[in-house]
């Protein structure tokens, strides 16, 4: 009787185990690169928050019935990098589209060798001229090869309380702000006004918001043309670094960590009073601040310095993929200005695309939750203020994530700017050792 | 000790006068008992052999060379990334936050896991339902934990703070300081992880005969005397079980550490690398410096810390629970 | 005789019968404990924006079950249960019984290279385990069944921590003479085990037994790098859960809560197990 249920025991056991087995997806890989166009193709695409595909993917395959592809979907950018780092160093595993973000497109550059030159293997319709200028620019490796194609962007504009600037006897209509929101320099005398008239409210919410803007805005960033750290030689990133941490000396800032809980809450609390605002951050904003301030936030199309990029990301082609040539056309459909304008639609995700930009659908896109505002036709004016991209060599998004920002939060929470500043260079000497 | 391999066959014994030529049951059962114990603990090592000793050995290997993420043609350095590391002054800051929270949430939760254990053996109603209450941390999300500590220790809107402040104390900024933050983030391990090792120590303490209890109590002996002269020294297995398990956790500390970052997914450990530990720091390296070459060179010289450690903390539990000679 | 007969008694229930000071010790605990589901709760009972309140509110809503609806519309969260289900499953049953197996064979059994072998195994624990998952995706990709659920099973089929735990709670739970009894009448080694080893080991097995099930998961990194789109278990669904950039905090509580139900239900069937060894009295003179 007990050897029936020992035996029950170990046969289910051996069940689960065989289920398991059973349940393979079993990686076996598409049918090798076929000379044949509609033998069957396995493709697979790899993104994390919301690119806004899901209807374009099985409208795609409507297009190519001979092709099936696999979306996978990881939630938040960390993970989904992280994976792909491991997937780099294993040599295999990776999508045969693979979205990568601007702040990890530095590394992937360096790492150029790894994807594939898509002007080589991409159709002639993914053309140069289909991108706005720096986008497409962004995405070239020292030697020329495009390994990206942009997908959205997040052109920065200035948000701001429009009632807080009010009781502050400081104008807040949107074109009466501008001039408030012209250079860095105004931006910053402006919050000094505020920080006087309210008796102490912070302007901003974080210094690392700001300082990461100007630093993108400046020619050369952290690392110089030749691959070598630049922050030390370049005047133009420690005068930012004077004026933000000046500006945080006098309490302009709310020393809150962007995307932090106290953040989020800080929304709410009404604990700053202008933010710096790429196209994908209205989202946030209101759902963080709640219907009960709706109308009270507007944007408007003013950014200090001029024109400005957060975010945004690109379709990528690595050379582990079986099937780089079909690959490159699926990406170079999911970039054309149509899939974007319905992508836009469905998620948001801002076009990068002249055309899209020019499109009546988005031009005539409007917040209700901004009063109205009419955001596309905004966003697409400020899309066009940006400059030509600045230089992003190996390390750079490590420089601003672990070098820069922690610094500036350092400053925030306490340390002389000077310690700050030291603190910086080492960390960004570290990095790029 | 074992007697099992001692056990002579029953004829040979009794001094049978049949030739000691072996039968086959006999020859079955001494080959059960010498192959056994190696089959016994062959399932370990062949998934060990499979998937622990491969990436193992890789791991060393990279260690020796200058490698990034995505490398063709790694340069083979020998011993230089070790070199490095021990000038490596960020090492040293996070070897030492590392330190500081393992003391200051390892001895206090063994402690109150040993005593929690005491409490839960004893014959209380409706035991499975306190047991089961008392490991429920260890199974909460960690997306939950995040966001109730962040909640909880937040500078500007922290519940901790706001209950300082109303007995009049002033606020802490949790995560800049440094001691802080690891108090912070020790109450978080020892939240978690406490009722854990209670469970372990209640199951040795169950296993402990009844008798003996009895035979203390006859001889007069009361509830603490009890507990450090029968409880205490009977458990050593299990104690040493738990040192050398939590003295591994405690210094790998990974999770903890991350999810208290302001900056969300944030491997820096806080503003000023404050409270980043050697894991925290190992994976910065590898999965956002993609320097994977470095990253192996501080696992295993981790690895080396903790073998070291866990033999110190091994060898000061086999003499706290030392049996007492009457 | 009978003072020490009554004594005897009153010294056994009281060491048995608890005061009430342990009830409102545990009480406290088990409160601590429960906080971070309950409020869990309140969040997917809610929506988020009561994560940003100064003061939350302390009752839940009536969001729930449209909270856990969603869930399931976002991501195939059935699918993701079973996934986890049989992984888990599976990976505590091998883990249980092949630790228990090593752990009777270190404890109770002599043979050559006993102990080296099982510091060896002890010292494996200390491996800081991150940076395996690459070579370890490299030797999945090589066997072929990288995508598949094995690929998460067969690396958790049985762990150093498994035989660590067994090998000690086997050293003073079986006694020799057990071993000895059995041994005199005729049993062979896998009977010894599976007739006199493990029933006296239960306690320590249903604990490992919880422990393995509840790291197995929550276990998020291996098998976002691993599995296929297709073929997610539970953390990677909840992981869905949270995109874009602003998180529905609401639906991603509402999922952690729906995926805590099936490990409380392990654990009340598990946690009865952990009663005093049913050994105590076997051996008498």
């Amino acid at each position: 009787m007990r050897s029936i249920r020992n035996g029950l025991v170990l046969a289910l056991g051996i069940t689960m185990t065989a289920f398991g087995l059973a349940a393979c997806g079993g990686d076996d890989g598409g049918t090798p690169a076929a000379s044949d166009p509609n033998a069957k193709v396995e493709l697979s695409l790899a993104t994390f928050t919301e690119f806004g595909y899901e209807e374009l993917i099985p409208e795609y395959e409507r297009l190519h019935p001979n092709i099936k592809i696999t979306h996978r979907k990881t939630g938040q950018g960390g993970p989904y990098h992280q994976d792909l780092i491991t997937k780099l160093a294993a040599g295999s595993g990776l999508a045969d589209v693979s979205a990568v973000e601007e702040g990890h497109l530095s590394n992937v550059l360096d790492k150029g060798s790894k994807f594939n030159d898509l002007t080589k293997i991409g159709p002639a319709e993914a053309s140069p001229d289909r991108w706005l200028g720096w986008k497409y620019d962004a995405a070239k490796t020292k030697d020329g090869k495009v390994i990206g194609y942009g997908t959205d962007i997040g052109p920065l504009a200035m948000c701001y309380r429009k009632d807080m600037l009010e009781a502050a006897g400081m104008p807040s209509d949107p074109e009466a702000v501008k001039p408030l929101f012209a250079t860095w320099d105004s931006y910053f005398a402006a919050g000094e006004q505020y920080v006087a008239k309210t008796g102490g409210k912070a302007w901003f919410d974080s210094a690392a918001q700001n300082f990461n803007a100007m630093v993108n805005q400046l020619p050369t960033g952290y690392i110089g043309g030749d691959d070598k750290l630049a922050v030390e030689s370049n005047q133009g990133i420690k005068d930012a670094w004077t004026k933000v941490t000046g500006a945080v000396a006098k309490g302009q800032s709310a020393k809150l960590t962007a995307f932090s809980n106290e953040w989020n809450s800080g929304f709410k609390q009404g604990a700053f009073a202008t933010k710096v605002c790429p196209a994908w951050m209205l989202g946030v904003i209101e759902e963080h601040s709640g219907p009960e301030n709706a109308g009270k936030w507007a944007v408007t199309a003013a950014f200090p310095g001029g024109g400005g990029n957060w975010g945004g990301s690109y379709l990528t082609v690595p050379t582990q993929s079986k099937h780089p040539k079909e690959a490159a056309e699926l990406a170079a459909w999911l970039t054309a200005p149509e899939q974007q304008i319905k992508a836009f639609k469905a998620k948001g995700t801002f076009p990068s695309q002249v055309k899209a930009l020019e499109d009546p659908a988005l031009l005539s896109e409007t917040d209700a939750y901004f009063g109205g505002a009419k955001i596309g036709q905004l966003f697409a004016e400020q899309a066009k203020k940006v400059a030509k991209p600045q230089y992003k060599g190996p390390g750079d998004g490590q420089i601003q994530e672990n070098a820069s920002s922690p610094a500036l939060q350092a400053v925030e929470q306490g340390k002389s700017a000077d310690e700050g500043w030291t603190q910086l260079l080492d960390a960004a000497k570290k990095i790029t050792r | 000790m074992t007697v099992v391999d001692k056990i002579v066959p029953d004829e040979e014994k009794a001094g049978a006068r049949t030739p000691p030529r072996p039968t086959l049951r006999h020859r079955l059962s001494r080959w059960d008992v010498k192959v056994s114990p190696y089959l016994y603990i062959a399932p370990f090592f062949v998934v060990f052999g499979i998937v622990g000793l491969f990436p193992l050995l890789y791991t060393a290997y990279v260690s020796l060379f200058s490698w990034e993420a995505g490398d063709d043609d790694p340069s083979f350095i020998g011993l230089d990334n070790f070199k490095e590391l021990f000038a490596d002054t960020q090492f040293w800051n996070a070897l030492e936050n590392t330190v500081s929270i393992f003391l200051l949430s390892s001895v206090p939760q063994l402690i109150i896991a040993v005593l929690l254990a005491a409490l839960l053996s004893a014959r209380i109603r409706g035991a499975t339902g306190w047991r089961v209450g008392v490991l429920l941390p260890y199974a909460a999300s960690l997306v939950a934990l995040g966001i109730i500590f962040a909640n909880l220790f937040g500078p500007k809107y922290g519940l901790v703070n706001g209950l300082l402040q109303t007995i009049g104390l002033d606020p802490v900024d949790w995560q800049a300081g440094r001691f802080s933050s690891h108090v912070a983030i020790a109450i978080m391990v020892n939240w978690r992880w406490t009722g854990y090792n209670a469970l372990i120590v209640l199951a040795a303490m169950q296993a402990i005969p009844k008798e003996l209890h009895e035979a203390a109590l006859i001889d007069g002996a009361g509830t603490a005397r009890r507990f450090f002269s029968v409880t205490l020294p009977l458990l050593k297995p299990t104690l040493i079980f738990v040192t050398i398990t939590s003295t591994i956790g405690g210094l790998q500390i990974f999770t903890e550490p991350k999810l208290f970052d302001a900056m969300p997914g944030s491997n820096n450990g806080g503003s000023s690398n404050q409270f980043q530990t050697v894991t925290l720091y190992l994976y910065q390296t590898a999965f956002e410096n993609y320097e994977l070459g470095y990253a192996s060179a501080i696992a295993w010289v981790l690895f080396v810390i903790i073998v070291l450690i866990a033999l110190v903390n091994f060898f000061l539990t086999g003499r706290l629970t030392a049996v007492k000679k009457k | 005789m009978t003072t020490i007969h009554s004594g005897l008694k009153r010294g056994v229930s009281a060491l048995g019968k608890p005061r009430r000071v342990t009830y409102v010790v545990l009480t406290i605990f088990v409160l601590g404990s429960l906080f971070p589901f309950y409020w869990s709760f309140l969040v997917a009972s809610r929506d988020s924006g009561m994560l940003t309140e100064r003061v939350p509110p302390f009752l839940p809503g009536g969001n729930f079950f449209a909270n856990a609806a969603r869930v399931f519309d976002t991501v195939p969260f059935w699918k993701a249960l079973a996934n986890s289900l049989i992984v888990s499953g599976t990976v505590t049953l091998t883990t249980v019984l092949f630790s228990a197996l090593a752990g009777f064979a270190f404890a109770k059994l002599r043979f050559r290279g006993r102990n080296g072998l099982f510091v060896f195994i002890v010292i494996t624990l200390a491996v800081p385990t991150q940076l395996g998952i690459i070579p370890l995706f490299m030797a999945m990709s090589e066997f072929g069944w990288a995508g598949g659920l094995q690929s998460v099973i067969v690396p958790n089929l049985v762990t150093a921590f498994g035989v660590f735990w067994m090998r000690q709670y086997t050293l003073d739970a079986v006694p020799y003479e057990l071993i000895e009894a059995a041994r005199v009448d005729g049993c062979s080694m896998i009977r010894i085990f599976w007739n006199v080893c493990l029933p006296a080991v239960r306690p320590a097995a249903a604990i490992l037994a919880m422990f393995t099930f509840m790291t197995s998961w929550n276990d998020f990194l291996w098998p976002l790098v691993v599995l296929d789109a297709g073929n997610p278990t539970v953390q990677l669904a909840l992981e869905k859960l949270q995109s874009g950039y602003y998180v529905d905090y609401s639906l991603v509580l509402a999922g952690t809560t729906l995926a805590t139900i099936p490990i409380l239900i392990v654990f009340l069937l598990l946690g009865r197990q952990i009663v005093a060894g049913i050994m105590q009295g076997a051996v008498k003179g």
